[in-house]
């Protein structure tokens, strides 16, 4: 277990761009070999999916992750990595494969895995510390009614949202719905935190404040919670992540699988503006254009 | 509930002190005169048939006993016959609402199971397809045949009308439930009752309340008609009896009392639903 961590976090910054493309290619053909075994964390081996015969929406997926990582799947739209977080979360079965969640088969939705979607994490018709009092009602159940709403407001105030506490999801702004949401996943107590680019719909400025949230959040919690987050955007991919995951498209499969070395505690300025950052995010861009362009040369192939 | 309506005034309100200037009263005019335009153009048609009305009562030669009974006789008859109509709007109630409350409740708790699951939709749907476009007014005379007291039968009457629409609107609900409340609900491990009852229901609300108005419109049809069937009180036969007397302005005076209660009735529901659904808007 501390071999794997050892293996897929290294300590220390990057230097250059070359030696990380270098690393992308030697790690491409082994991904998979990072972590072995089945003990804590997420296994998911061979997997396939498909929602009807005629495409393959998911091809081979064979990840490791181990307990208390933070990983990002990085993939552009209609990738399949979307899917893949259903298949975690139990929303879905794969059509060849397994899944299993510290050792044990995933067969369906848990209470283990919260999960947090992109605008539509909240019931509209309860109020937003009911929306999440529910949630408590599910992971203990027996607490008392006001014991539940009490705990849910200390939940809403731990992600900035003291003030929203009686209020419906349509009196909120969209980021505040979202903080709602990561509120309702802490709430779960789940150790496994499932995200479907829960910031996708936000202005750059919440976007960042949220980002800094679930940092905090990751930093504060014991024992450390594992995060598999899904994105397309590549900055949010680095500045989140302990690994990130390039999906390509058509079908759906890991291209490369890459851990990012930059310290756990995080200083959006430092980082953004550093050498290594912009090396990591030029190569990881790279390896996302090189899917495009294969993926539209076989559409010319096809034209011709 | 109520939380919610008093925080939805304070947003709807329109800010406390408007600038005093000429042109905020000049503004303020004109928006008065377009209401006004707007109320004179709602109630055009009304208006038009009153005129009508007055006109051809006037005018038309209809003799000593007109069809078309002038708007004061009507007014004057409808003064005269409110106790009786009070007893009859009462009378019809005791048919209507526990027969449209039943059929909305049945329609309500079978539409959402049936919705939730491919299985009894599978088991009803065949069922449904035939039974419920039969008109429920076939059955009214075998009704009153069969069940003891003429209420039970018209009640019976009054819930098969309103129970199709109900089911059918809340189990097309049910079934087309989005995805992200299912997802929700999946990812809380909300199920059975519990799912029913605080995710189901919330999200088909709009579909039962069209449901549910549609039913309310038809368990007024059918009451009236049950009614001309064997009543002896009610708004349907008070309507009856004054045109089998030719009391014209009495049964006109039926009428549109009868209009008046259904209006009020749907627009109840309506304020009914406006607050169900606050969270649509």
């Amino acid at each position: 277990m501390k071999e794997a961590l050892n293996n897929t976090v290294r300590p220390g910054l990057v230097e250059g761009h070359s030696q990380w493309n270098q690393r992308l290619r030697q790690i491409q053909p082994e991904r998979g070999d990072v972590v072995q075994g089945s003990g804590e964390g997420l296994a998911l081996e061979n997997l396939y999916f498909s929602y009807d015969a005629s495409a393959l929406t998911l091809e081979n997926i064979d990840l490791a992750i181990p307990a208390g990582q933070f990983v990002t799947l990085l993939g552009s739209s209609g990738c399949g990595k979307s899917t893949l977080l259903r298949l975690i979360a139990g929303l879905q079965s794969p059509s060849a494969g397994r899944l299993r969640w510290n050792g044990a088969p995933i067969s369906g939705p848990s209470l283990d895995r919260g999960v947090v979607f992109q605008d539509y994490a909240l019931f509209p018709w309860m109020s937003v510390v009911d929306n999440i009092a529910i949630a408590i009602g599910k992971a203990r159940p027996g607490t008392p009614k006001a014991a539940r709403r009490e705990e849910a407001a200390a939940y809403l105030e731990k992600v900035g949202l003291a003030s929203a506490i009686g209020k419906h999801p349509f009196e909120l702004s969209g980021g505040m719905r979202q903080r709602a949401a990561i509120a309702r996943a802490l709430a779960l107590g789940s150790p496994l935190l499932l995200m479907d680019e829960p910031f996708g719909a936000l202005d750059p400025v919440n976007r960042a404040r949220l980002q800094d949230l679930l940092l905090e959040i990751r930093e504060n919690s014991t024992p450390r919670k594992t995060f598999v987050f899904v994105t397309h955007d590549v900055d949010e991919a680095l500045y989140l992540s302990e690994r990130v995951v390039i999906f390509g498209s058509s079908p759906g499969r890991v291209i490369a699988d890459l851990p990012v070395d930059f310290p756990l505690r995080r200083d959006r300025r430092a980082l953004l503006t550093s050498n290594a950052f912009h090396a990591l995010r030029e190569s990881v861009a790279e390896t996302l254009a090189a899917d495009t362009l294969q993926r539209l040369s076989g559409d010319s192939d096809i034209a011709a | 509930m109520s939380d919610t309506i008093v925080m939805d005034d304070s947003f709807s309100k329109p800010p406390a002190s408007l600038p005093a200037s000429g042109q905020a009263s000049a503004s303020s005019r004109s928006l008065a005169r377009r209401r006004f335009a707007h109320a004179l153009e709602a109630s055009s048609i009304w208006i038009a048939i009153f005129l009508a009305w007055a006109l051809a009562a006037k005018y038309l030669p209809l003799g000593d006993n007109p069809l078309i009974p002038p708007p004061a006789l009507t007014f004057a008859a409808l003064m005269e016959s409110l106790p009786e109509l009070w007893k009859g709007t009462i009378s019809s109630f005791r048919i209507l609402i526990p027969g449209f409350f039943l059929a909305s409740l049945a329609g309500i708790a079978l539409g959402l199971a049936v919705g939730a699951s491919p299985r009894l939709q599978r088991v009803f749907f065949p069922f449904a397809r035939v039974a419920a476009p039969v008109p429920p007014t076939v059955y009214i005379p075998y009704a009153i045949a069969i069940l003891p007291t003429f209420q039970l039968s018209a009640i019976f009457v009054v819930f098969i009308g309103a129970f199709w629409p109900v089911f059918h609107n809340t189990a097309t609900g049910a079934a087309s439930l989005e995805q992200r409340y299912r997802d929700n609900a999946a990812i809380l491990g909300l199920k059975g009752f519990e799912y029913h009852w605080r995710v189901a229901l919330p999200a088909s609300l709009p579909h039962v309340f069209s449901g549910m108005g549609v039913g309310l419109a038809f368990s007024f049809v059918l009451l009236t008609v049950a009614e001309l069937f064997g009543a002896n009180a009610g708004l349907g036969r008070f309507v009856q009896f004054y045109a089998d007397y030719a009391d014209y302005p009495r049964m006109v005076a039926g009428i549109l009392y009868t209009g008046l209660i259904t209006w009020l009735s749907m627009t109840l529901l309506e304020k009914a639903r406006h607050r169900a659904l606050f969270w649509l808007r």
